[in-house]
């Protein structure tokens, strides 16, 4: 299509050619002369397209009546026949030099769609064998050049905040930023004649309906669909370079979650082998040598150094992130009971009243940990309130929230402390003399926290404490 | 009495056992490791096996599936995991109970009891009142305090599963499929209230079960000594 004036004079040529040659040998047949001429037609329609080709049909026809059919050197025709004949000429010249001329248009349609197609392939391989973002931005604007055959491209990427910004270019690339702009808010794409030649193209680079950056090609000489082809293949590329980075973050989250939870599970057991071989040892002294007042103490004293570890480890599981909830949906009635069973034995010394009305609402959280949530909280009312008197386990069930009461007939806590109390270590001074660390309400706050729920100290009806721990009411 | 075979690899650890079972008069043997233990478990007849979860080369969770693979032995575990998906994957690997550490060595002599037991209940009748309740399999009849309860078929099966191992702990999937063949289509949920329901037909204080304990999130133990 460059230089396509050449096509005329060459055309031209041709059929002045032919005339020469059919010249050189007389006595040829007049059909013989008639095919010759057609296929310098042919051929020129071929090699320079449908101009040429119609101007070398009228010549061909023109030479053939001048040179070659009685009188000869005229365009006077004798014979009545020849006219037909003549006209017959004309009309098959013109379309086979018709034909022609679209079958190699088709041709080179095909050939351009096989090179484009080439080139994505090479393209989409390349970015395939790119695993990370680095390399892939490094060698992305050389490929495109190639593969969309431009003066310079860029590559804009958009960020978590939502704006777009350059990831790559080829050096001195100017582009027009608020078409940028434009590709990357609106999803528009442009394409104009360029000062370089060729098309400048903005195009957004997409996945989906998600946008993730505008590709911009400056001097273009392939195909718009090439460059929508490349800006497909990026966006796959960009996307899949996403995943795979996500994918290598949680393999390390993983493996570091793996270590801290084997590590604590180490330390765990280094910690209660030696105090549970102690207990045991001192319970073994008393069971065979009777109780005396300083066994009684040692194992007394055993005993809260194992529940300290107990606590001491639970807070830092929970301060490791290892302890992360695995919610399930649970009767609020099941946390009840498992609580209940579990720190039975620190009530022993009360009456215990669980009111089973609403233990049926269900709740999403992870079923121990809210298990170990209100066994403080049943802990915590045994110890601070006098022995004998009751303490009552309550499930209340609203519209979309399910509380979790413990209540207490102790001195209860004034409000102004009702907050302190969940801050780690912190123990009131009226309550010095009762044993515990100041831990368990903060680790029950933690834990309720962690699934999604509240946990408050209020004052009790009648006196004493009110523990309650709200959750959102799960539905089935 | 019994013969006991006690497997940890911390010492100390086997000492206290050790001399808590015997003085209430077993006869203990030990070994420091699973190979050791699966060794000495060749050659002799035990009537119980308390082996720790953690320990190096063949841990506990292994030591039960080889020891399962030739015998019922009754098999209590010690360990530091105090998460219950842990235990479950114990239990239902075939240990019959676990005691926590630190633990109590009341508890522990308790446990171990409870298991041996079963062992020397071969010889006799089985075990058929507890309490207040006195259990007739053949007439299928139930009485507390001499008068009779009615328990639906559920109940009954449920109660003499648990009887069937008195002192182990049933996962909730064990009795589901014990007593309901499958665990498809059944919830842990219609697990609890049968259980619920048997309780105040048979316990004294239904909400501090003393019989029938609720074991938190693992599943249900029969406790013959209340």
């Amino acid at each position: 299509m460059r230089r396509r004036w050449i096509g005329y004079p060459a055309a031209t040529a041709a059929v002045a050619l032919t005339v020469g040659l059919l010249k050189l040998f007389p006595g040829l047949a007049d059909s013989t002369i008639a095919l010759l001429l057609l296929l310098a037609v042919f051929l020129s329609a071929w090699l320079w397209q449908s101009g040429p080709g119609v101007l070398a049909a009228i010549l061909a026809t023109a030479v053939f009546n001048f040179f070659f059919l009685p009188p000869l050197y005229t365009f006077t025709i004798q014979d009545p026949r020849n006219v037909a004949a003549l006209f017959v000429f004309l009309v098959s010249g013109l379309l086979i030099g018709r034909l022609s001329a679209v079958a190699r248009r088709r041709l080179e349609e095909v050939e351009a769609e096989r090179r484009d197609l080439t080139s994505l392939t090479r393209l989409s391989e390349a970015f395939l064998s790119d695993t990370n973002r680095e390399s892939l931005l490094g060698v992305v604007v050389d490929r495109l050049r190639n593969a969309l055959q431009c003066e310079q491209v860029a590559l804009w990427i958009g960020g978590e905040t939502g704006t777009v910004k350059e990831a790559a270019a080829t050096p001195g690339t100017r582009i027009r930023e608020d078409l940028v702009e434009l590709a990357w808010r609106q999803g528009s794409s442009a394409s104009f004649g360029s000062e370089l030649g060729g098309t400048d193209i903005y195009l957004p680079v997409s996945i989906g309906v998600q946008r993730t950056g505008v590709l911009v090609a400056r001097g273009m000489r392939s195909s718009e669909r090439m460059a929508e082809g490349c800006a497909v293949l990026l966006g796959l590329a960009l996307e899949r370079e996403r995943f795979l980075r996500l994918a290598r973050e949680a393999e390390a989250t993983k493996a570091s979650e793996q270590m801290k939870s084997t590590l604590l599970a180490t330390l765990a057991h280094d910690l209660k082998t030696p105090v549970a071989a102690a207990r045991g040892a001192v319970e073994n002294w008393i069971a065979e040598a009777g109780a005396s007042e300083k066994a009684g103490l040692a194992l007394e004293e055993m005993k809260r150094l194992s529940r300290r570890i107990q606590e001491l480890m639970e807070v830092v599981r929970l301060d490791s992130g290892v302890a992360q909830p695995r919610r399930e949906i649970v009767q609020a009635g099941e946390i009840v009971e498992a609580a209940v069973s579990r720190f039975g034995d620190a009530l022993e010394g009360h009456s215990l009243l669980v009111d089973p009305a609403a233990s049926n609402a269900a709740v999403a959280v992870d079923p121990a940990q809210l298990t170990e949530a209100l066994g403080h909280g049943l802990e915590n009312a045994a110890a601070y309130s006098p022995k004998g008197t009751r303490i009552e386990v309550r499930v209340v069930a609203e519209p979309d929230r399910v509380k979790l009461q413990v209540l207490d007939r102790g001195a209860g806590v004034s409000a102004s402390d009702r907050e302190r109390v969940f801050e780690r270590f912190v123990r009131l001074p009226a309550s010095r003399a009762i044993p515990g660390t100041g831990l368990g309400l903060s680790i029950a706050r933690s834990l309720v926290q962690m699934n999604g729920g509240t946990l408050s100290l209020a004052g009790a009806p009648g006196g004493g404490t009110l523990f309650e721990i709200s959750l959102p009411r799960a539905i089935r | 009495m019994s013969r006991v075979l006690v497997v940890d690899d911390e010492a100390p650890i086997r000492k206290v056992v050790r001399d808590a079972l015997e003085r209430v008069g077993h006869d203990v043997e030990t070994a420091s490791d699973g190979e050791e233990a699966l060794a000495r478990f060749e050659n002799g007849e035990f009537g119980l096996v308390v082996a720790d979860w953690n320990m190096p080369g063949i841990d506990g969770f292994e030591l039960v599936r080889r020891i399962r693979k030739r015998s019922g032995v009754p098999i209590l575990m010690l360990t530091v995991r105090s998460e219950e998906r842990d235990k479950v994957r114990l239990l239902d690997a075939g240990a019959d109970d676990y005691v926590t550490k630190p633990f109590g060595v009341a508890e522990l002599v308790a446990r171990a009891g409870a298991l041996l037991r079963r062992t020397d209940a071969r010889a006799g009748p089985a075990l058929l009142a507890f309490g207040e309740v006195e259990v007739s399999p053949d007439a299928r009849t139930v009485r507390r305090r001499g008068k009779a309860v009615h328990l639906t078929p559920t109940e009954y099966a449920l109660l003499i599963t648990l009887l069937g191992k008195p002192g182990a702990v049933w996962t909730h999937r064990q009795l589901l499929t014990a007593v309901w063949g499958t665990t498809a289509g059944v919830s842990n949920d219609t697990l609890r209230v049968h259980m619920g329901s048997l309780r105040r037909k048979l316990e004294s204080d239904p909400d501090r079960p003393r019989w029938i304990r609720t074991e938190p999130w693992v599943g249900y133990r029969f406790t013959p000594e209340g």
